[in-house]
């Protein structure tokens, strides 16, 4: 067996080289937003942190992603633990699962076409008179404060919360349930002593993948979002693609910040699920 | 349960079947006016401007071309790292998975400015070939868990008998894993087709504006194209998936011990 054993490490190669690629991205920008002409400098991190175009930007953009994943795994959370008996079949999780056919931005669009102060929830509103005009709605899409690409993402995400959680309600075995209603728990004692350490671990996973999805994506706030304030992924592109090259340095300080943000909160989120306790957790759940 | 059950499939249908019908009928009707009393009328004209297009067809070709690139190489790497990890144990093997999985959480912007200057250097910027390898960053980790789920699930007896029996592992691959992880290759294909699908910021930077994809004509028709239109393109979109969909399901019946659909 020894020698199966030591060939199978030949497996990870490919793996190995596909992290070159993400590894020589980050680096190279890493690299770029703290350069000029070859010298080490920290102007461009300086002209980003003085730029209140790019402090709104960011607030904006923390603020927007973590609305969005936070209610994404809620809706998610709720959906799955009182449906999760109904999803095991085949037609409801079809029907969840409609929404990941369709690319973030299509979806925008969609939310565009049902949602925009002369979309279809606006036009149904005045002819059944509850609207008198076009200029009854809120502005819900290409908003100031980013509710069109916050219901956007939280409408695409919740499938994909469903989709994380759905293994790990399926492996939560009945007799737990069955043992806090003996001891007279009622449904919020289950969720807090049954499900709550199971998913934990799953939750967080998730939480963290939305939420630098949302953080980092280009593709919906461009669609959907205002020209201020505007969302760091679509002020970083603009940056690298504008008029003048003397901002592209700027676009690579604010990923590499954007980078940093995520790369902390992953860092704390492994701190809080001590070691031991996400050993055990994903034992369980796999 | 039964009130759950009618709670969910209200919700389910509000949420998630109604947005997709409305697309649907939109793009089979004129643009909307309820307010003015209008009633729906049917046409399909959307689809014949849409068609008529000559750039939609090409960045569908391209599109469909970047996406199978995309989707072979995930597949190749999805099946040999997720059988590695769920077969070998040794050290370290948390962080081989955390690193693995953490092309994830880097955002992919940043990793495609990063990489714009060397691709131009080693001559893979607006080249399909550089393309889908900025594909694969968004893609691969998520076939890698597929798969390390997939074989996990197999167990290790079914994967130590044909080494016993003395079959290679290619003859292995083809003959035991790929038949019985049709799920798995099914989900890599869809999510894999529908990421690739969904970048317009990444193809842009290393596509160079040379390599049209769908999603670059999509952003553009936004401005000009009434809503008829958008939402034929909308449905065309998730057409795309389902095309590639049935094309592996094709390849699928060529592997051994498939019962063909017909043969039922």
């Amino acid at each position: 067996m020894k020698w199966y054993k030591t060939k199978a490490f030949y497996l990870f190669i490919p793996s190995f080289l596909f992290l070159l690629i993400p590894m020589y991205g980050l680096v190279q920008a890493f690299i770029q937003s703290l350069s000029t002409d070859g010298a080490l400098t920290f102007e461009f991190y300086q002209r980003l942190f003085e730029s209140d175009r790019f402090l709104a930007s960011l607030g904006f953009s923390l603020q927007t992603a973590f609305t969005s994943s936070l209610l994404s795994l809620v809706i998610g959370v709720l959906l799955t633990r009182s449906c999760y008996q109904l999803l095991e079949s085949y037609a409801p999780r079809l029907i969840v699962w409609l929404p990941m056919l369709f690319p973030h931005f299509v979806w925008g669009y969609m939310v565009i076409l049902l949602l925009s102060e002369s979309g279809v929830l606006s036009q149904l509103l005045q002819v059944t008179g509850v609207l008198s005009d076009s200029g009854g709605l809120p502005t819900l899409t290409r908003d100031a404060s980013g509710l069109g690409i916050i219901i956007t993402y939280v409408w695409k995400e919740v499938p994909f919360v469903i989709l994380m959680l759905l293994p790990v309600y399926a492996s939560i075995k009945p007799e737990y349930y069955d043992l806090v209603k003996n001891l007279g728990g009622n449904s919020f004692r289950q969720f807090t002593s049954v499900e709550w350490p199971h998913i934990l671990p799953v939750m967080i996973e998730t939480f963290l993948i939305i939420f630098s999805f949302t953080l980092s994506a280009y593709e919906v706030p461009a669609l959907l979002g205002t020209t201020f304030p505007e969302m760091v992924s679509v002020l970083s592109y603009d940056w690298f693609y504008g008029s003048s090259w003397d901002d592209r340095p700027l676009a690579f300080a604010a990923m590499i910040s954007i980078s940093l943000i995520i790369l902390v909160l992953t860092l704390l989120s492994y701190l809080l699920l001590s070691k031991r306790q996400w050993k055990a957790m994903r034992g369980r759940l796999k | 349960m039964i009130r759950n059950k009618r709670l969910f499939y209200v919700l389910a249908t509000l949420l998630f079947l109604l947005p997709t019908l409305i697309l649907l009928l939109q793009s089979l009707s004129e643009t909307w006016r309820f307010q003015t009393g209008e009633g729906l009328r049917f046409q399909l004209d959307s689809y014949s401007v849409l068609l008529s297009d000559p750039k939609l067809w090409s960045a569908t070709g391209w599109s469909i071309g970047i996406g199978a690139g995309v989707l072979f190489i995930n597949l190749v790497i999805g099946i040999m790292t997720g059988k590695a990890l769920a077969t070998l144990s040794f050290k370290g093997k948390p962080f081989v998975e955390a690193i693995i999985l953490a092309p994830i959480l880097i955002p992919v912007l940043a990793i495609a400015m990063g990489l714009h200057l060397f691709m131009i250097r080693i001559g893979l910027a607006d080249t399909v070939l550089g393309v889908i390898i900025i594909h694969l960053v968004p893609t691969v980790p998520y076939s890698i868990k597929i798969f390390q789920n997939a074989y996990r699930q197999l167990g290790s007896p079914m994967l130590e008998q044909p080494l016993i029996l003395g079959s290679n592992p290619l003859h292995q691959l083809f003959t035991i894993e790929l038949p019985l992880m049709k799920p798995a290759i099914r989900s890599v294909t869809f999510l894999t087709i529908v990421i690739s699908l969904s970048q317009y910021a990444i193809t842009a930077i290393i596509g160079g504006g040379r390599i049209i994809t769908l999603p670059m004509v999509f952003f553009p028709f936004l401005d000009t194209a009434n809503s008829s239109i958008m939402a034929a393109f909308s449905i065309w979109f998730s057409m795309i998936p389902l095309a590639l969909y049935v094309l592996v399901e094709i390849l699928l019946l060529l592997l051994p011990y498939t019962i063909m659909p017909w043969r039922k």
